[in-house]
């Protein structure tokens, strides 16, 4: 209509602007006459087709105010839908049930649905009518019709800020969004805090907000889908939570061979922990080898990361990235001209019918912030045993192995080119039981996690032992106790301060989560 | 550096020639439960080869997302879900897979709930205080019989976009399949109707469809809202409801918490009934007609 407009104006603009000759007039008449005549017919098909669905609208709605007596009878007719399958119909039973029963209406208060999420009651009791037919109920097919264009007015009234969420239903919102909270507290000895050596430096003796998420991720369009991930955390005592984007990547899942590229800002697939976030760490703090030769953070990079699945009788994923390397404790260059490349490879067997293990091994090679190199091999193993109709592991048991090859400057000499390899490793292991499978121990699961570490730069090494206890209220929320005890081997070290010592330190956290809206389900 | 990369061309050998050995004619389907499963193999027949990625016995709402599920997806011409979000975790599965035939999108998606009408979808907003409700409705529309027609009709026209010169051949399947529903759903009909208005409890809000078409009421739920375990006051509640109205019957899947509902039943003088809540959930339930069947007599056995 708006085009067919414009081009009436453009035509009337050039009849009466151009010094056009008198046939050139008579043939421009002409065309528009046969415009009109175009957008005549439309609009006579259009007002057709416009009535047409008016009275179908009002059939359909007469049909729905007359109380209907009949039960779901499997020979009755399929009501007329245009989303229904065309072949439905083809079979006595083949009709799905126009009329369905309000069972958790009857008695909204003790059947235990929520009243607010059942369907619509229509007056009829079954309580009272045990023996009657079931009624009508509301029923909504799958895919909603697409709603009309919204007027000036419904444009310029204000709106909540999250109203969108109101409205969602089946192509009503594009994307997923959730918010996570993950709130630490923790107690140790003053020394410790006065070394603001604790795990979670400078804030010993606190309670925080370690991170705080919004999450949104969904498709972009067929062929890429994305997700975006700011978290708010607080990095020292007193402070503010600072904002910061956490993630934000695209996938594409179409390239060819089968091939996937996850391009942008990403939690690096490195080793097997390196990629959660810390809301769902199976335990509340980064293990201590992965802190050492990473840093608090872990690997978060801007780059690429590209993945192939070869096509075979067992899993196997190969990935391989290419990165600026932001990371200043182990590859801190950051250049493309010398990236940090990383690479993974991890496959995945059953282990009868309850039992199964992944297997994983990564490497990571780069530049460090002075310009010597740094490389990083790992090897990583979970296994989880999930018995027979039980819906979490009766037992987890994971770990992980790093080596670190890492050129620094030789102490022994002043030259700055003499260098030297650091080679460094570190590990650990934990343990989860889940042991009951119904009921109120259902909700707890006692975990124990060992780490050893080399320092990366520094001599000596350290140990922690971590034993935690985690209650799962319900599925989005979750509270843990952890204890951690750890003991360095090396004389004054661990102290970020130059005061107190944290060599030797006893820590206790509590821990508390929540998810709120979208979560995706966490893989393997 | 070079021993990784030594070890990806070497992958990269051993996986080029498998990829093309395992390749057949059939076209290769991946249901994520066994009901979609046992009814796209009837439609399908020879043509198709068929694995599901729930087992019939297991809770196909929060499934273990392992990577031998991507292994079955990454080989699948065609993914059927279920489309109500029961089965979401296999969003994560695909995603994992590197399998652009079956993104969301493909043409290699079957959604088996179009043009259903689906039941209890939400008139009002919901969230999470009510626990782990589904958002567009209730998706356990594969244990009513009556909707196996629809179903089935929604996985020829998906297998017909794979394969458009076998669709004469999906159709005929599903004929000779609708031929076989027919007697049976009378049969069952029959055996339902003395019971047609009897009231009975569940312990998840999953047998909605297969009680609204054989006339049953669900009288209540074990589970005070969905997902999340009962308290005891909603126990005493439910039990006081029970005697009330006389229930005689607790419905069951077999990955509940039949301990619990054992306990119900007896404080309420009723009977737990175990039902198939699955294609192969419990013995002898092996085929869609089968896994009906089941429930059918059970529920009837369980009301005599």
């Amino acid at each position: 209509m708006r085009s067919l407009a414009g081009v009436c104006v453009v035509l009337a603009s050039l009849l009466t602007g151009s010094p056009a000759s008198a046939q050139d007039v008579e043939s421009l008449k002409k065309e528009l006459e046969q415009m009109r005549q175009q957008f005549e017919s439309m609009r006579e098909g259009y007002e057709k087709a416009i009535n047409q669905l008016g009275e179908r609208i009002k059939a359909l709605e007469s049909k729905q105010a007359a109380p209907s007596t009949a039960g779901p009878s499997p020979t009755a007719e399929a009501p007329p839908s245009a989303t229904s399958p065309t072949t439905a119909g083809s079979s006595s039973v083949a009709s799905p049930p126009t009329v369905a029963t309000p069972p958790a209406a009857a008695t909204p208060s003790t059947a235990g649905a929520p009243p607010t999420t059942g369907p619509a009651p229509t007056g009829t009791a079954p309580a009272a009518t045990p023996a009657a037919p079931p009624t009508v109920v509301a029923q909504q097919p799958a895919a909603p019709p697409p709603a009309a264009a919204p007027g000036l007015m419904e444009l310029a009234r204000p709106r909540e800020p999250f109203s969108l969420y109101q409205q969602r239903g089946a192509g009503q919102l594009l994307f997923d969004m959730g918010v996570t909270g993950d709130f630490v507290g923790n107690l140790t000895q003053n020394n410790v805090q006065q070394a603001q050596g604790g795990t979670f430096p400078g804030l010993e003796n606190y309670f925080f907000a370690r991170e705080v998420e919004l999450s949104l991720f969904g498709q972009i369009d067929p062929y890429a889908r994305a997700e975006v991930r700011f978290e708010a955390d607080q990095n020292q005592r007193g402070q503010t939570p600072t904002v910061t984007l956490a993630e934000a990547n695209l996938t594409l899942m179409t390239l060819p061979f089968d091939t996937q590229a996850k391009l942008g800002q990403m939690r690096n697939r490195f080793g097997l922990t390196n990629q959660i976030h810390e809301h769902d760490l199976p335990f509340v703090d980064r293990p201590d080898v992965l802190v050492q030769f990473l840093g608090q953070d872990g690997l978060v990079e801007k780059g690429a990361e590209f993945t192939w699945v070869p096509e075979l009788p067992f899993y196997v994923e190969v990935l391989g990235g290419v990165f600026n390397g932001d990371n200043t404790t182990a590859f801190g260059y950051a250049s493309l001209k010398h990236p940090l490349v990383t690479g993974r490879v991890r496959t995945f067997f059953e282990l009868g019918d309850y039992g199964a293990i992944q297997l994983g091994a990564s490497v990571a090679n780069g530049l460090q912030p002075n310009g010597l190199t740094n490389t990083l091999v790992g090897a990583d193993l979970k296994y989880k045993y999930v018995p027979d109709g039980w819906q979490h592991p009766l037992l987890t048991v994971a770990g992980e192995f790093l080596y670190q090859l890492r050129r620094v400057s030789d102490p022994t000499t002043a030259d700055p080119t003499q260098t030297q390899t650091l080679d460094r490793y570190g590990w650990y292991l934990f343990g989860e039981v889940q042991p009951a499978q119904f009921g109120w121990w259902s909700r707890f699961a006692p975990g124990l996690r060992y780490d050893w570490t080399e320092y990366p730069i520094n001599p000596g090494s350290q140990w922690a032992i971590e034993p935690y206890l985690t209650f799962y209220p319900s599925e989005f929320l979750r509270f843990r106790l952890v204890y951690k005890h750890t003991h360095g081997n090396t004389p004054g070290c661990c102290t970020n301060t130059g005061v107190g010592s944290a060599r030797i330190k006893d820590e206790v956290f509590l821990q508390s989560t929540f998810i709120m809206g979208a979560h995706p389900a966490h893989p393997f | 550096m070079r021993l990784a990369l030594c070890g990806a061309l070497v992958l990269v050998a051993v996986a080029l020639p498998a990829t093309g050995a395992g390749a057949s004619d059939k076209i290769r389907v991946v249901a994520t439960t066994t009901d979609l499963k046992a009814l796209t193999e009837v439609v399908g027949g020879d043509l198709v080869d068929v694995d599901a990625l729930a087992r019939g016995n297991q809770n196909p709402h929060d499934l273990e997302v392992r990577p031998s599920l991507m292994v079955k997806v990454r080989r699948a011409d065609l993914l059927v879900t279920n489309g109500l979000e029961l089965d979401q975790w296999a969003e994560v599965v695909v995603q994992g897979a590197n399998n652009p035939k079956v993104i969301p999108g493909a043409t290699g998606r079957i959604d088996a709930s179009q043009g259903l009408l689906v039941l209890e979808v939400p008139t009002t907003r919901v969230d999470r205080s009510m626990g782990d409700v589904h958002p567009v409705g209730n998706p356990h529309y594969t244990l009513d019989p009556g909707l196996a027609p629809a179903i089935t009709a929604n996985i020829v026209e998906g297998l017909a976009r794979i394969a458009p010169s076998q669709r004469a051949a999906f159709e005929q399947n599903r004929k000779a399949f609708l031929g076989r529903l027919d007697p049976a759903m009378a049969r069952w009909t029959t055996a339902m109707t003395p019971f047609k208005g009897a009231r009975v409890v569940v312990d998840h809000n999953m047998w909605l469809y297969f009680l609204t078409r054989f006339g049953l009421l669900q009288a209540g739920t074990v589970e005070e809202r969905p997902g999340i375990p009962p308290t005891p006051g909603h126990l005493t509640r439910l039990i006081a409801l029970m005697k009330d109205e006389h229930v005689k019957v607790i419905l069951s899947a077999p990955w509940s918490d039949q301990k619990l509902a054992e306990r119900v039943g007896q404080e309420a003088d009723a009977r737990v009934v175990v039902m198939a809540s699955g294609v192969g959930a419990l013995k002898g339930t092996d085929s869609y007609l089968d896994m009906v069947d089941y429930n059918v007599r059970a529920v009837a056995q369980g009301l005599r």
